[in-house]
């Protein structure tokens, strides 16, 4: 008999945690005016690239239009394309440890950014892993400091300049060909 | 042509419905990846300007009609693009979609 009633009352304290829950749902559902409409406050985006070719997540609810930059966790765009629009094998262009750009390189870089006719551009410097993380930032932006320097000379306008070391590798450091694919500056041109 | 818009406007205000998008009048669904308004169409086929911030960088800027986007323009490593394409402030481009509902201005 002890046994039924406490059954019966596990029962009845089950069925209150049970419905306190369903009430919790359904407040949940409707918290706020903006959550009681047709959509029950809920966005699925679409999305929109933009002629750089970067996702934005963009949703249009009937009267307003919003939009943000679609970006990973790491906050780096989702992007479909890029506009690099010239990658410097930087052993053609300077000598190892050397951010100084050797004349035929000057000359092929002037003649590029003269005929290439962007709004700005971009330059970032990148190396393999040797050598330290520090040592590898500051060749890296001397050595996008160079090519800036060309650009300028050639009358084009920088947008910015960065050294990334060899924390933006393109391939994998554990080949020579890849640690040379990683040994680059980018220009990214802007139009 | 503003005219239509202010029209437009005014009927929303006046209405207790959310307005503009006519294709919308109980409510849009949870999917807001589409204009539905005159000439329903995807998201997807907005066009944009650039619009320079009060610091010089970059941001898409898009008039489709009565909604307005702006977004902000990054390079592949997540950093602001800022052109110099325009003055601080100022607009480049033609942002206006082919929409046909023009502003005021």
């Amino acid at each position: 008999m002890l046994n039924t009633i406490s059954k019966a009352l596990r029962l009845f304290a089950g069925a209150l945690v049970a419905a306190a829950f369903v009430f919790q749902a359904s407040a949940a559902d409707a918290q706020t005016r903006s959550q009681m409409g047709r959509d029950k406050g809920q966005y699925i985006p679409g999305i929109w690239v933009d002629p750089d070719g970067c996702e934005h997540w963009a949703m249009d609810d009937g009267a307003e239009g919003y939009m943000t930059p679609h970006v990973t966790r790491q906050g780096i765009p989702v992007c479909r394309r890029g506009n690099v629009c010239g990658v410097m094998n930087t052993d053609q262009f300077f000598a190892t440890d050397s951010y100084r750009i050797n004349a035929p390189g000057k000359q092929r870089l002037a003649q590029f950014f003269q005929s290439t006719g962007a709004i700005s551009y971009i330059i970032t410097g990148h190396t393999d892993s040797r050598a330290s993380d520090e040592y590898n930032m500051r060749l890296s932006l001397n050595r996008a400091n160079a090519v800036a320097a060309v650009a300028t000379q050639s009358g084009v306008r920088i947008a910015d300049v960065r050294g990334y070391g060899e924390r933006m590798p393109a391939a994998s450091n554990g080949s020579a060909a890849g640690m040379a694919k990683n040994r680059r500056v980018e220009i990214i041109c802007i139009r | 042509m503003f005219k239509m818009k202010i029209i437009l406007v005014t009927a929303c205000a006046l209405s207790l419905t959310a307005c503009a998008d006519a294709g919308n009048i109980f409510g849009k669904s949870a999917d807001k990846s589409y204009d539905g308004g005159p000439g329903r169409k995807s998201l997807s086929q907005l066009k944009a300007g650039i619009w320079v911030d009060p610091v010089g960088c970059d941001h898409w800027i898009i008039d489709d009609g009565v909604e307005g986007y702006l977004s902000q323009r990054l390079d592949k490593y997540g950093k602001p693009v800022c052109s110099g394409v325009a003055e601080p402030t100022f607009t480049a481009g033609d942002f206006s979609s082919g929409a046909t509902i023009r502003d005021p201005n």
